[in-house]
């Protein structure tokens, strides 16, 4: 569009009165702000910080933090490698490697072999869930991941699976299928590499 | 000159063109969709996703229209001819053809490897409608495997019936059948005949839809991730033009370009699958120096300073020069070689490498007649030939020799008789197969004083050899190829350099002393048409789409570049 397109509306800024052209008005609003904030700290009802860790932040439902790997009816991984939330992803941090699914899976035909994010990459946009055609891919409200080394950020499939079975009972998929418990699954919590996740385990 | 109107607009026909109303159109940058002709195949018509409204303007500039839709693949179009693709009756006829073609359609688009080069996606982008007013259960039809490399998902399938007709038509194998009829209709082999004919991989490249899958790239990659190179195919001395398709440094699939000239729109399914050589982990990877008895990996300054020292050594003795140049250089990597071997000494022999010769040509031969179901008016039948000489450039390589030598080329056999009065043999190698040269004949190498070797596989002659040095693959590498009809075709480089090697041309470069790397494959091209009258056609190093007639003149084929594949892109590059 060009700038003397005759479409175009053109708008005046508001004409300031004398009173407010002295802005005080404006700094009086601002100082009643910040002396607001003193009395509530000060009395203590309205405290903007949190006593983390004692305290733990509940994140809004629609928090994106750490992904998971959503699981079936019959506990295997919803996932069927269609990458498109890796040509989603706008940092490239998803691997997928796709492979033909087990002649046992009447279902389907593809299936994931394997699926790596780089949670340190990841900018958590969630635009990989958006993308998900299955619903496999999903964002929890994981947000103190921390790790040792830069190749333990680095989730792998058993490890994005098992942020699921953590997190299935607090978070339910959108879709609202819950997987049953399966026991094997149970000793990846307890891997070394697990170490923020265990924890995390604790707390929910 | 004939002139049509498409659309209100008036086109003036290219002289000579014998076209349909879909080529009609699209060579003048209208799309009319379709999904069951093909330019090769004979017209059946029976997707109906091309159907049109058509008419005639007569004499007194009246134009009467036909009253019903007509398929333009079956129009043809001559002077006075007038289409319609845009009214509102063709685009919500082609809405309802859409939703027809779909109604038993899986919908599996995310583990359809056929996803992003799809025309059943395509159409129901641009033409189809966004809803499936179908609620009755789908009639889901068996996948089955027609050979040990495609599989069949008649599930997807439109009855489009472009790869019976390719087996019945181009082949003449026949191994495809439509089974049954209407709703239930599917495509068949009969048992134990399954479809194994060596053209076969062309059926995956025809289907317009993800029915017929190969299952060498089955559920490995998604075709959005793939850049296409073009190149030409080393299997054989024909030359196809083909797609060669990367990712994350591996070559995934090879798939043909279209070229009137050469191969059409087909390959054989060993020049399909020859990209594996590509991906080959065992390749050579840096360059060596034989010293008491074993190889020693050298860097590339210390490689080069030892032997030029050593060459230089030698020919201030006097000594002569045996120089072999595989058939699968590239024209400029054999003339930078013959120039460099010049450079070094006068003393020199020059030889054709080995080409290996297996059974004979097969060709395929179609005709407007044999095998034909439909209308095969608008059809020009080509060739398309396997040649038994398995190298893609003995003649370029041949052109360059005799140029250097000013006589006939020397073959492998004589030149292994050579080897005694030459102390220094150089090869030149290239070929993709390891074993391009036997334990005897880098024997019968081995016994002169020096073998300096360059190459790309691990080989017996580089186990032997007292200089290696490993250098681009034919994926690695761009130039161009001579095929065995002299044209000279250019192909681009498919992959990166892998680590620790050089292209030949930079190789050279250095060893002459002239240039500066990275080498353009181009500006070889332009001196070796400056100096060697048989690609004197190469002015400037610049090769055309189809390739360079280097004998001859090409006839004019109007619907050349009609390329046969789904993306939108295709068509605005059109």
């Amino acid at each position: 569009m060009r700038s003397d397109d005759p479409s175009l509306k053109r708008l005046k800024p508001p004409k300031l009165t004398l009173f407010e052209q002295s802005y005080l008005p404006q700094i009086l609003g601002g100082l009643f702000v910040t002396g607001r904030h003193i009395v509530n700290a000060a009395v203590g009802t309205g405290s903007l910080t949190m006593e983390y860790p004692e305290v733990q932040h509940q994140p809004s439902a629609n928090y994106r933090g750490v992904h998971r790997l959503n699981k079936d009816e019959q506990g295997r991984v919803k996932c069927v490698a269609c990458m498109l939330c890796a040509t989603a992803c706008p940092v490239h941090c998803i691997d997928i490697v796709g492979a033909t699914a087990p002649e046992s899976w009447t279902d389907r035909e593809k299936y994931c072999q394997s699926f790596v994010i780089d949670e340190l990459r990841c900018i958590y946009c969630g635009m990989c869930e958006e993308a998900c055609p299955v619903d496999a891919i999903e964002l929890t409200s994981f947000y103190d991941l921390t790790g040792l080394s830069r190749e333990e950020m680095i989730f792998d499939k058993t490890k994005l699976l098992s942020v699921y079975d953590l997190t299935k009972t607090a978070e339910p998929m959108k879709s609202g299928i819950v997987a049953p418990e399966s026991s094997h699954t149970n000793e990846l919590y307890t891997t070394p590499t697990m170490g923020p996740v265990i924890e995390r385990q604790q707390l929910v | 000159m004939a002139t049509i109107i498409i659309d209100g607009q008036n086109y003036d026909l290219p002289e000579g063109a014998k076209f349909n109303a879909i080529q009609a159109a699209r060579h003048f940058g209208i799309e009319i969709p379709y999904y069951c002709w093909h330019p090769a195949l004979s017209v059946v018509a029976n997707c109906r996703m091309c159907e049109i409204e058509v008419g005639s303007k007569d004499a007194s500039g009246e134009i009467k229209m036909l009253p019903r839709l007509t398929p333009g693949c079956q129009t043809p179009v001559r002077d006075g001819t007038v289409l319609v693709t845009d009214s509102v009756k063709v685009l919500e006829h082609r809405k309802n053809i859409m939703e027809l073609l779909l109604i038993n359609h899986p919908l599996d688009c995310p583990v359809c490897d056929q996803a992003g080069e799809c025309g059943l996606q395509d159409y129901s982008y641009s033409h189809g409608r966004a809803e499936h007013r179908f609620v009755e259960e789908r009639n889901v039809k068996p996948r089955k495997e027609v050979s040990d490399l495609i599989v069949l998902n008649t599930d997807r399938c439109i009855m489009c019936t472009r790869c019976v007709r390719f087996t019945r038509e181009i082949t003449g194998t026949a191994e495809l059948q439509v089974m049954r009829r209407g709703d239930h209709g599917e495509i068949a082999i009969f048992p134990d005949h399954p479809l194994d004919n060596p053209l076969a991989g062309n059926v995956v490249d025809l289907c317009p839809v993800g029915a017929l899958l190969d299952k060498d790239f089955l559920h490995n990659q998604r075709v959005w991730f793939l850049s296409k190179h073009d190149t030409i195919c080393t299997g054989c001395s024909t030359g196809c033009n083909i797609s060669s398709e990367e990712n994350a440094g591996k070559v995934w699939r090879h798939k043909p370009r279209h070229n009137p000239y050469v191969n059409d729109y087909w390959i054989c399914d060993e020049g399909r699958y020859g990209y594996k050589s590509a991906n080959a982990p065992d390749l050579l990877a840096g360059s060596y120096i034989l010293d008491g008895g074993d190889h020693h990996g050298a860097t590339s300054d210390r490689f080069f300073k030892r032997l030029n020292e050593d060459l230089t050594h030698r020919i201030l003795d006097k000594q002569s020069v045996l120089a072999i140049f595989s058939p699968f250089l590239s024209v400029e990597e054999a003339f930078s070689a013959a120039s460099w071997v010049k450079h070094l000494t006068n003393r020199n022999t020059m030889a054709l490498g080995p080409v290996s010769v297996l059974g004979q040509d097969q060709t395929y031969s179609p005709d407007k007649l044999t095998g034909r179901s439909g209308d095969t008016s608008f059809l020009v039948p080509r060739p398309f030939t396997i040649s038994a000489e398995k190298s893609p450039n003995k003649a370029g390589v041949s052109f360059v020799i005799n140029h250097f030598q000013g006589s006939n080329v020397v073959s492998f056999e004589d030149a292994l008789k050579l080897v005694p009065s030459n102390p220094i043999v150089i090869v030149f190698g290239g070929s993709p197969n390891s074993d391009w040269i036997t334990p005897e004949q880098s024997a019968e190498i081995r016994k002169a004083e020096r073998v300096i070797l360059f190459d790309t596989t691990i080989n017996v002659l580089a186990d032997a050899a007292d200089y290696v040095a490993g250098m681009a693959t034919f994926a690695e590498k761009a130039g161009s190829y001579v095929n065995r009809d002299n044209r000279l075709q250019h192909f681009d480089a498919a992959l990166p350099l892998r680590d620790g090697v050089w292209t030949l041309l930079d190789i050279l470069a250095i060893l002459r002393g002239v240039g500066r790397s990275p080498i353009e494959s181009r500006t070889i091209l332009a001196e070796a048409a400056e100096k060697i009258l048989a690609l004197a056609k190469a002015v400037g190093g610049q090769v055309p789409e189809f390739g360079l007639n280097l004998t001859g003149q090409d006839a004019l084929i109007p619907d050349a570049g009609f390329q046969d594949d789904w993306t939108m892109a295709s068509l605005a590059k059109a």
